[in-house]
C-alpha cells in the first residue's frame, strides 16, 4: 500500500469527526460555551476568594487542561462511539484499516479542536483575569499541549476498549476512571494535599507531571516533565497495543457483530 | 487456486456462561469467477459464515484460505481485496449518501481523482444520485440497501459477499440489483457470494448453492444437481369432469404423492420414468379441461432440506 493510501486511511477518521461535528449544532457549546463557562466560574470564584496572581494562575492552568483534555478525548472515543451509535462497527472493520489508523485520524481531529479550545480560554483569560499564559514561553505551552493530547488519546482508546471487551454500555466504566484520574492528577489543588496513597496514584499519572510543569513557569517549584512525557507516551503506546488485542478479541467473541446489531 | 477455500470452519458464541455452537466443521471450496450461494432457514448461520469467509470475525477452528492467503493470518492483506454488503445496513446517520461513500472509499485507501470517480461510479450503478446528498437516517430501507451496495463495489473487490443483498428492495429495484450482480460478476469477473431467502433469485444467480441447517452444511451443488441429489418429483396437476378412480394414480410406478380436491387432482411423479402417459390413461373416462406439469424448484429444494 502507497503512502498516500496509508495517509488516507488515517484521514478516514478525520474526516469522519469533522463532517459529524460540522452537523452537531451541540459542537460549538462543546467548543466555545462550556469550556468558556467552565473558565469565568473558576475565575470568577478566585476573584471572591481574592486569590494572588500566582494563585490564579495555578487554578487557571487546572481549568484549561481540562477542558483540553476532555475535548480532546472524546474524539478519540469517537472512533468507535459514533458507529456504536449508528450500529456501523461493521462497516469499519471489515476495511483494510488497523487501530492506529483510527486513533491518530481521530487525535489529529481532536488536536486541531483542543488547540481551538486553548486558544479561546487563553484569550479569556488573558483578557478576563489577566493571566499571562505564556509566561513559560511558547515551547512551555507546546510541550504541555503535546503531553495532554497523548493522555487525552490514551483516554480515549480505554473507551474503545472497554466497549469492544464488555459492549454498548461499558464506556461509563472508562469515563469514570478518567473522572478518577482527574481527581487525583491535581487539578485544582497540588498533589500533596492529597492522602497518602492517593499521592502514590497521583504520581502514575502524566497529566499530575504536565500540570507540575506548567505551573513551575508561575513559581510553583519543580517538575518532572521528562518523566511526564515518557509516562504519557508509554500509556499511549500500551493503549494502541492493547485496542488491537481488543479489536482481536471482539472479533472472535463476536462483539464484533453484536455492536452493529 | 480457488477464490476460497473453507476446512472444518467452527464457530460458537459465549453469552454470559452459556456457550451456543453457531457452525460445526463447514468444509467448502469457493471457484474463482462463480456466484455461490448460501441457502438456509433463520439462524442457521449464514450470516455467521459469511462474516467469517469477510474476516470480519474469526473461527474458533478449521482453516481458511482467502485468494490464496491464510486467513487467519493476513487478514489485513485479503481485507484490500474483497468487500461486503450485508442486510439491514447501517452507516453513520448524520453522514450524507456521499459522504458515507467518501469515508469509505478513504477506509480503503482511495484519494484524489480515483476515490472520486469510484464515489460517482458507485452512486450511479445503483441510482443514487437523487439521494445523494441526502443524510444517512433519512433514506427508506432499501435506498439504504443501495448504499450499502454501492460501498461494496468502491474498492474493485475481487470477492464480493452480499448477505441478503436484495432484502428490503421493492421488485424493480431487486430485479436491476440482481442485474447489475449478474453485470460486474461478468465484465470484472469477481467471485459473488451471497446469501438469500428468495430462491428464485438463487436460482437466477447462483451456479453452485451450498445448504445450511442447524450450523452444518447438509447440501452442495449445482440448483440442479440438489434437485435430483434429493429426488425431488415433478408436480402434475389435472383438472377434468367426470369419474376417475384415484386408486389407479397411486398405484402408477413413478407415482410419489396424490392430492385429490374437488375435480382436480395434484401428483408428484418421478419425471424420469413414463408416469405422464399413465397418468393421462388413467383419466380416459373423463374429460380433461386443463393440464399442466412444473419442474421442482429450488423452493421444493429448501423445503425439503430444511424439514
Ligand atoms: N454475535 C453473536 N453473538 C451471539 N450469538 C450470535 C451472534 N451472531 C449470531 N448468533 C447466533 O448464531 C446463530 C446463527 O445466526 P446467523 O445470524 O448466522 O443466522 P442466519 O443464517 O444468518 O439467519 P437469518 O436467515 O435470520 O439471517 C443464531 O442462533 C444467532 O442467535
Ligand atoms: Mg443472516
Amino acid at each position: 500500500m502507497s503512502w498516500q493510501g496509508e495517509l488516507h486511511k488515517v484521514l478516514s477518521a478525520t474526516y469522519k469527526n469533522w463532517i459529524i461535528s460540522k452537523r452537531n449544532a451541540f459542537t460549538l457549546f462543546e467548543l466555545v460555551f462550556w469550556p468558556f463557562i467552565g473558565l469565568l466560574s473558576i475565575g470568577l470564584l478566585t476573584r471572591f476568594l481574592e486569590l494572588g496572581d500566582d494563585m490564579v494562575a495555578f487554578v487557571l492552568v487546572g481549568a484549561i487542561a481540562l477542558s483540553i483534555l476532555q475535548i480532546s478525548q472524546i474524539d478519540v472515543a469517537y472512533i468507535l462511539l459514533f458507529d456504536l451509535w449508528s450500529k456501523s462497527i461493521k462497516q469499519t472493520f471489515v476495511a483494510p484499516v488497523r487501530g492506529y489508523h483510527l486513533v491518530l485520524g481521530a487525535m489529529l481531529f481532536g488536536v486541531i479542536r483542543g488547540v481551538a479550545v486553548f486558544i479561546v480560554l487563553a484569550a479569556a483569560s488573558s483578557h478576563l483575569f489577566g493571566f499571562d499564559f505564556l509566561a513559560g514561553g511558547v515551547a512551555t505551552v507546546i510541550i504541555f499541549l503535546a503531553g495532554t493530547f497523548l493522555t487525552a488519546a490514551s483516554i480515549g482508546m480505554v473507551v474503545c476498549i472497554s466497549i469492544l471487551l464488555f459492549g454498548q454500555r461499558a464506556d461509563v466504566a472508562a469515563w469514570t476512571l478518567s473522572g478518577i484520574m482527574m481527581l487525583v492528577s491535581g487539578v485544582y489543588y497540588p498533589v500533596s494535599i492529597l492522602p497518602g496513597p492517593l499521592q502514590i496514584l497521583s504520581k502514575s499519572i502524566p497529566l499530575t507531571y504536565l500540570l507540575e510543569y506548567y505551573r513551575s513557569a508561575y513559581g510553583y517549584g519543580d517538575h518532572q516533565i521528562l518523566l511526564g512525557i515518557a509516562l504519557a507516551l508509554l500509556y499511549f503506546v500500551a493503549s494502541l497495543l492493547i485496542l488491537n488485542l481488543a479489536i482481536e478479541r471482539a472479533r472472535s467473541t463476536g462483539m464484533m457483530l453484536r455492536l452493529s446489531e | 487456486m480457488p477464490a476460497l477455500r473453507a476446512e472444518k470452519i467452527c464457530k460458537s458464541f459465549k453469552r454470559l456462561f452459556q456457550e451456543k455452537k453457531v457452525l460445526f466443521d463447514i468444509s467448502l471450496s469457493i471457484e474463482r469467477g462463480e456466484i455461490f450461494g448460501i441457502l438456509g432457514p433463520n439462524g442457521a448461520g449464514k450470516t455467521t459464515l459469511m462474516s467469517i469467509f469477510s474476516t470480519l470475525i474469526r473461527p474458533d477452528g478449521g482453516s481458511l484460505e482467502v485468494l490464496g492467503r491464510d486467513a487467519l493470518r493476513d487478514t489485513h492483506a485479503i481485507r484490500e481485496r474483497i468487500n461486503i454488503s450485508s442486510g439491514n445496513p447501517n452507516f453513520p446517520w448524520s453522514l450524507t449518501v456521499r459522504e458515507n461513500l467518501q469515508h469509505s472509499a478513504m477506509l480503503y485507501g482511495l484519494s484524489g481523482r480515483s476515490l472520486q470517480r469510484s464515489v460517482e461510479e458507485a452512486i450511479s450503478a445503483f441510482e443514487l444520485g437523487p439521494q445523494s446528498d441526502a443524510k444517512f437516517e433519512t433514506l427508506s430501507t432499501g435506498q439504504k440497501q443501495r448504499v450499502s451496495l454501492a460501498k461494496s463495489i468502491l474498492n474493485r473487490p475481487e470477492i464480493l459477499f452480499l448477505d441478503e443483498p436484495t432484502s428490503g428492495l421493492d421488485p424493480e429495484m431487486a430485479m436491476k440489483t440482481r442485474d447489475l450482480i449478474k453485470k460486474i460478476y461478468q465484465e470484472e469477473e469477481i467471485t459473488v457470494v451471497l446469501t438469500t431467502h428468495y430462491m428464485p433469485e438463487a436460482e437466477e444467480l447462483c451456479d453452485r448453492i451450498a445448504f445450511l441447517r442447524e450450523g452444518r452444511l447438509v447440501a452442495l451443488g449445482t440448483p440442479g444437481e440438489l434437485k435430483r441429489a434429493l429426488q425431488i418429483g415433478h408436480r402434475i396437476f389435472v383438472e377434468y369432469d367426470g369419474e376417475v378412480d384415484p386408486m389407479k394414480l397411486r398405484i402408477i410406478p413413478g407415482v410419489m404423492e396424490v392430492k385429490e380436491l374437488s375435480g382436480r387432482v395434484e401428483m408428484v411423479f418421478d419425471h424420469s420414468g413414463r408416469a405422464v402417459s399413465s397418468i393421462i390413461k388413467a383419466f380416459e373416462g373423463a374429460d380433461i379441461l386443463d393440464i399442466g406439469i412444473e419442474e421442482p424448484d429450488l423452493e421444493d429444494v429448501f423445503l425439503e432440506l430444511a424439514r
